[in-house]
């Protein structure tokens, strides 16, 4: 009996169950470039990846002011099978401390209604992947940032390994703004998720502007204008509600003493309501859980009667 | 400064490895208590099921709550997180009877079938919690085929939690009262 049981507990070891790392990601998320010592970032397990990657800032780079970094990656031809990827926007590749806010960088959107430096792509649709992030640097000075990607690949002869990629060193070159240039407040914070139905109501901060106008695209290209009121320092707008799960981009144009300035598009998604509990219940209900279940293993032991603990005396005695 | 998501993962690792330890253990206890094999290996498998048990449960409430802090909006946000929250406390509640029932028997007293099951049911809701952990961090685990726990947590009003609990202490109290001793 001993024998078959340890040969029982040996072959149920050895029985093959479907090993794959992340196969639905890991989601949207604040991430050091080696996610926390995954399969892609484990020298022994991974396979470099060939994809080609670049990052563009899209105009000045002005310290305190919005600014749209695009990230393009390129090469998904027909020699890859690759269904899902992970891009990270990294500020160095020390695998940690390497998120760009712990370098003088905000993440105002990550473009997926988020404000995270690693974002996934649950599929790929064409041989060129862009994507864009709108970042704030806090001062003026030399920045650098890095491209990384993780993904699988079901084809050549690495199929099934854990990719990892990470671009060059990309120089960033922060300047101070011009002192009567119209802008947004530098402390302003873009929303960047709703819920579907609700209208977004914007109360854009700016200094040395004379008149806003904002102008916002729905995801089929098509762009409308919004108009602005002031009222306490703030230029009010109404972006109108979704009416289904969907990302809208919006952004801001600038009038005042200097040339007209427009900021890049910021991401608002809208999504289904989110699913919440009433936390108090569900305190409740899991200390409840704790005394019934303790109670119940107590409660059903059959109970034993006190002449029979006196038996058990004179048992003892005899 | 630690994570509260790095110290989840190593309570986590405590609680599981443990609780999957005590299991195993309960499990070879019955099945050794089937053949009516009265030797070393029935004691030393009751000894290292509870021990197992209890080093498990010490390490539960770390896991819970840097659980519950680790996630950015509260376990009640999500059904998976709330069902985890649930089995998690209902896999304690059992270990904490089955020790608390083991230290109460008599020396010389061996557990039965019924106390093996019960730790070795809540070894199952331990893992089964942990499980729903990987589903939420990589959308994926063993327990894929159980999709109702993803989407759908059965929670009572406050005033049946309430309940519940009054009446389970309320059962205790009497038992532990009345005329008739129990083990």
């Amino acid at each position: 009996m001993k024998q078959k049981l340890v040969l029982l507990l040996a072959l149920s070891l050895l029985v093959p169950l479907h090993v794959s790392g992340n196969p639905g990601g890991v989601g949207n998320s604040l991430e050091n470039m080696q996610c926390g010592g995954a399969c892609h970032g484990d020298a022994n397990q991974n396979a470099t990846s060939n994809l080609q990657l670049s990052l563009q800032p899209f105009g000045t780079v002005w310290a305190g002011q919005p600014t749209e970094i695009t990230v393009q990656i390129s090469g998904f031809d027909t020699s890859h099978d690759i269904d899902q990827i992970g891009i990270f926007l990294l500020s160095s590749t020390n695998a940690n401390n390497d998120i760009p806010t712990t370098d003088g960088w905000s993440i105002l959107s990550d473009g997926m209604g988020g404000s995270n430096n690693y974002i996934e792509y649950a599929s790929i649709d064409s041989n060129v992947l862009t994507h864009s992030w709108i970042l704030r640097a806090d001062e003026v000075g030399e920045k650098t940032l890095y491209v990384s990607v993780h993904h699988g690949d079901n084809s050549g002869t690495d199929a099934g390994s854990p990719f990892f990629g990470v671009s060059q060193a990309f120089e960033i070159t922060v300047e101070a703004i011009p002192e009567n240039l119209q802008r947004i407040d530098p402390e302003y914070q873009p929303p960047t998720s709703r819920e579907v139905g609700d209208a977004t109501t914007l109360c854009l901060e700016t200094i040395a502007a004379s008149d806003v106008v904002i102008e916002w695209r729905e995801p089929s290209g098509e762009s409308y204008q919004v108009e602005t009121s002031q009222n306490n320092g703030c230029w009010f707008a109404v972006l109108p509600s979704a009416l289904s799960a969907s990302t809208i981009e919006w952004r801001a144009i600038l009038d005042g003493e200097g040339p007209q300035q427009t900021t890049p598009w910021f991401s608002l998604a809208s999504s289904e309501p989110t699913w919440e509990a009433d936390e108090t219940a569900l305190m409740l209900q899991s200390i409840a859980h704790l005394v019934l279940f303790f109670g119940l293993v107590l409660l059903v032991r059959k109970p034993k009667r006190s002449d029979d603990e006196f038996k058990d005396y004179m048992e003892d005695s005899l | 400064m630690i994570e509260s998501a790095t110290f989840h993962v190593i309570t986590t690792e405590l609680v599981v490895g443990s609780f999957a330890l005590a299991g195993l253990c309960f499990v070879l206890h019955s099945l050794k208590l089937i053949h009516n094999k009265e030797s070393q290996f029935v004691t030393m498998m009751d000894s290292t099921a509870h021990i197992a048990l209890l080093f498990g449960l010490l390490a539960l409430p770390f896991a819970i709550s840097s659980g519950i802090s680790s996630s950015p909006s509260g376990a009640h946000t999500s059904p998976l997180l709330a069902n985890k929250m649930l089995l998690s406390t209902a896999g304690g509640g059992l270990a904490l009877g089955v020790l608390f029932s083991r230290w109460r028997m008599r020396t010389g007293d061996s557990p039965r079938h019924l106390h093996n099951a019960f730790g070795s049911t809540s070894t199952g809701c331990m893992l089964l919690t942990a499980s729903l952990g990987g589903t939420y961090t990589r959308a994926d685990s063993l327990t894929e085929f159980l999709p109702f726990v993803k989407e759908t947590t059965f929670l009572l009003p406050e005033w049946m939690s309430i309940f519940v609990i009054l009446l389970i202490l309320g059962a205790l109290i009497v038992r532990q009262t009345s005329s008739v001793k129990h083990g």
